[in-house]
């Protein structure tokens, strides 16, 4: 009797994993290929469409479904052992390694201390300006450091402001709610800004790289895209004002008692200051050097220097570095270069053209209205570096300018507010219990549109003057 | 059945009951705590929490070790926290459990969990434990891992579903706690039949008797007017047990729907035991099962033994 419940369990706990296998068999087995698309290819979305399910339900521990993607295409015949392996390992997947490691890195120094006393020199004690600060601060530093580096760093100082401001959190619900969205927000906002502010900007430039559309040096991408972070922060400023409505206009008490606090920390010490030497030195190497050394190898440099002046443990960050998402990003990276050489994503791409196309006549609306909507929808669902990964190389098919489009869809995949699972920083905010899954739907419908809009505007008007 | 050994081990019984915040757990952990102080059992308090996607699980992690060094707490560990408030508030006569204070850094992570390391004192037998995931499955892991006798669990309308997995998947008894008034002096109603479990639930009953000393009543019901040797003879069984300990039992035969049957008895001043199903699982979850269509159709509270 016991088996059958233990059975019984792991299948209630797998149903997920038991459908995608199920659905695979009666694709692979029993569905005849379109003729117009060749078999390889058929089985390449075969193995997406699985490992989309597997991805979006976790029925499986991530490094599992990774390994899935990547044994299936020998098995099923796409590629061969070594080639697979060969797309495996890119420099857009050092670039995820590199920055979850320098995540690590700067975490465990302590500089989170010094932010706050920064942010509160910059704005004073008035709620709409900490609101305001803090987000502009988040935005910035998330540009290029990574939007989850900035809200650990930036969630304690959210938090010790709220907790001082009242002993019950949830009396002063909306003050919570505008801190820890502006925190949340802000990083999201700004992860667009700069190749490094994301892993999802490398993996869309691998995919120029290998589709051979081009490459893009960093300070060309914030040419094109910064202007986006600038508009879209006083937008989400008023926009979490709005929507929160905080209890307090004035933070004093709570700021008097924050800045006791980190002043404990005492002076910035010289090991601080190497951290964020190092820290700009890699940022200088994005910026000169990475058309020759590639963004991943630079960050990869960087970890070990910090390793190297003992700024981090290895044993801290092999334990704190999440390395099934980096598997994950390889096979994922591995299965969307087969889309391509295999004809599947050109293949999805005219399928969607055709049949849009009688509702859309003008190519380049639709071209950006799909990649945009289609990527928009994806990163609430899945998280955003994945919907890029999968849903980049058939984006960057639909025609048109391929780099237009990749920005494009590289800004869409940070539209991810309306859940808390799109974006690391929303899933951070949302740990903390102190906000619930409908005030990213309160706020996030609002972001939604004016980032949107703000798209629309940077598309129509300032890439033209490029 | 008196020469057997006993499935129930009356000096070492381990309780287990889950909390989700102050808000709404404050019902379910009071009488939990009342239910292990009146036999003498050791409580599990488990706070079972959303697990973050595993994309940002370590991004999650990263900045809870950051706010670690703020001195701001998983809220798990607030909601724990706020539990020993709470038992301590309903035993204030225990003077050793007074003494313990709650230590967020005293913290050990194991098995998949992390559990609250409390100072061993004498006459506080509390495990606080914190686990992320999905609530059955977390539940189960922690029955198996700790070998608990009873999970206790609350029974409110809105989550029957969820009280519907829970009988069909935890591997120990489970007492819902639907409605039980702690003032009431409730009448035990035990459903006697030929199944595996009814040996198990006739020791859980005369055990209840015992400490509260509520009166007992074993009810078989048949579906025929015959009523065949297997259900006599557990009834007879079950009646010489409570005659060993002392208790007295009324007995009842009656014919019907089982569940129907079950329901219209208890009424609301029954406390029912039943044995768990014996149908094959996957029978239960396309055709339900005895305890959970009496749990869907009762008001009483239910202990059902596994």
């Amino acid at each position: 009797m016991t088996i059958y419940i233990d059975v019984l369990f792991w299948m209630r706990q797998k149903r997920w994993f038991l459908i995608a296998i199920a659905y695979g068999l009666v694709m692979h087995f029993g569905v005849t290929p379109p003729v117009d698309l060749n078999p390889a290819a058929f089985d390449a979305l075969i193995i997406i469409s699985m490992a989309l399910i597997l991805i979006i339900t976790e029925p499986l521990p991530l490094p599992a479904i990774a390994m899935f993607m990547l044994f299936m295409q020998v098995v099923l015949g796409i590629d061969t052992a070594n080639n697979v392996a060969s797309s495996f390992m890119n420099d857009a997947v050092f670039f995820i390694m590199g920055s979850l490691m320098l995540a690590v890195a700067i975490v465990s120094q302590g500089l989170d201390k010094r932010l706050a006393l920064a942010i509160i020199y910059l704005t004073g004690h008035k709620t709409w300006r900490i609101i305001a600060g803090f987000t502009a601060i988040s935005a910035i530093l998330a540009s290029f450091i990574g939007e989850h580096t900035v809200a650990a760093m930036m969630m304690p100082v959210g938090l010790t402001l709220v907790r001082y401001a009242h002993k019950d959190p949830k009396k002063v619900a909306g003050l919570t709610a505008a801190l820890l969205f502006s925190i949340a927000y802000g990083a999201t906002v700004g992860s667009i800004g700069t190749p490094s502010g994301g892993g999802r900007n490398v993996i869309m430039m691998n995919y120029w790289a290998e589709f051979g559309a081009g490459s893009v040096t960093y300070l060309e991408w914030i040419k094109y895209v910064y202007p986006m972070v600038l508009i879209q922060i006083p937008f989400t400023v008023l926009i979490l004002l709005w929507t929160f409505k905080p209890e307090q206009n004035n933070l004093d008490s709570a700021v008097r008692k924050l800045v006791i606090d980190v002043a404990h920390a005492g002076k910035i010490k010289g090991r601080e200051w190497l951290a964020i030497f190092l820290f700009i030195l890699v940022f200088l190497g994005w910026v000169f050097l990475s058309e020759d050394f590639g963004l991943g190898i630079i960050a990869l440099l960087g970890v070990f220097l910090y390793l190297a002046f003992g700024l981090v443990e290895w044993q801290e960050l092999n334990r704190k570095t999440n390395w099934g998402v980096i598997l994950l990003f390889g096979a994922a990276i591995s299965i969307g270069i087969q889309m391509n050489d295999t004809g599947a994503a050109q293949w999805i791409a005219q399928v969607i053209i055709h049949n849009l196309s009688k509702v859309i006549d003008n190519p380049a609306v639709l071209q950006g209205s799909v990649s945009v909507l289609l990527t928009g929808i994806m990163s609430n669902i899945l998280s955003s570096s994945a919907t890029v990964a999968v849903v980049g190389p058939i984006v960057l098919d639909l025609g048109g300018d391929k780099i237009l489009i990749g920005y494009a869809t590289a800004i869409a995949s940070a539209f991810g507010y309306f859940t808390a699972v799109a974006a690391p920083a929303c899933t951070i905010i949302y740990s903390s219990g102190l906000v619930k899954s409908k005030d990213f739907l309160r706020a996030g419908w609002k972001m939604g549109f004016l980032s949107l809009v703000s798209l629309l505007g940077l598309s129509l008007l300032w890439w033209p003057l490029l | 059945m008196t020469k057997k050994k006993p499935l129930i081990d009356p000096k070492s019984l381990k309780f287990l009951t889950a909390v989700s915040s102050a808000e709404y757990s404050k019902p379910t952990l009071k009488m939990g705590a009342l239910i292990a102080s009146v036999f003498d059992a050791s409580l599990g308090v488990v706070y079972v929490g959303e697990r973050a996607s595993e994309f940002h699980g370590s991004a999650v992690n990263l900045t809870r070790t950051n706010l670690d060094n703020w001195n701001i707490i998983h809220p798990g560990l607030e909601v724990l926290e706020w539990a020993l408030d709470e038992l301590k508030k309903l035993s204030p006569e225990n003077k050793e459990l007074a003494k313990i204070q709650f230590n967020p850094d005293h913290v050990y992570e194991e098995d998949g969990r992390v559990r609250v390391i409390l100072p061993e004192e004498k006459g506080c037998r509390i495990e606080l434990v914190l686990r992320e995931g999905e609530l059955v499955d977390q539940m189960r892991k922690e029955i198996q891992l700790e070998s608990y006798d009873l999970a206790i669990i609350g029974g409110s309308q809105n989550k029957r579903h969820l009280a519907h997995s829970l009988i069909q998947y935890l591997p120990s008894s489970i007492f819902v706690l639907q409605k039980l008034n702690p003032r009431k002096k409730y009448k035990l109603l035990l459903l006697v039949d030929d199944s595996a479990a009814t040996r198990k639930s006739v020791e859980w009953g005369a055990l209840i008797a015992e400490k509260l000393g509520w009166p007992v009543r074993t009810l078989t019901v048949s579906k025929t007017i015959r009523f065949g040797a297997g259900y006599q003879g557990a009834a007879d069984k079950a009646k010489a047990y409570f005659d060993s300990r002392g208790i007295e039992v009324e007995q009842f035969f009656l014919t019907g729907d089982p569940v129907r049957t079950f329901v219209e008895f208890a009424g609301d001043n029954h406390f029912v035991i039943m044995g768990a199903s014996t149908l094959n699982p996957i029978k239960q979850l396309l055709f339900g099962s005895k305890p959970i269509k009496t749990l869907e159709q009762s008001d009483a509270p239910i202990l059902i033994v596994r």
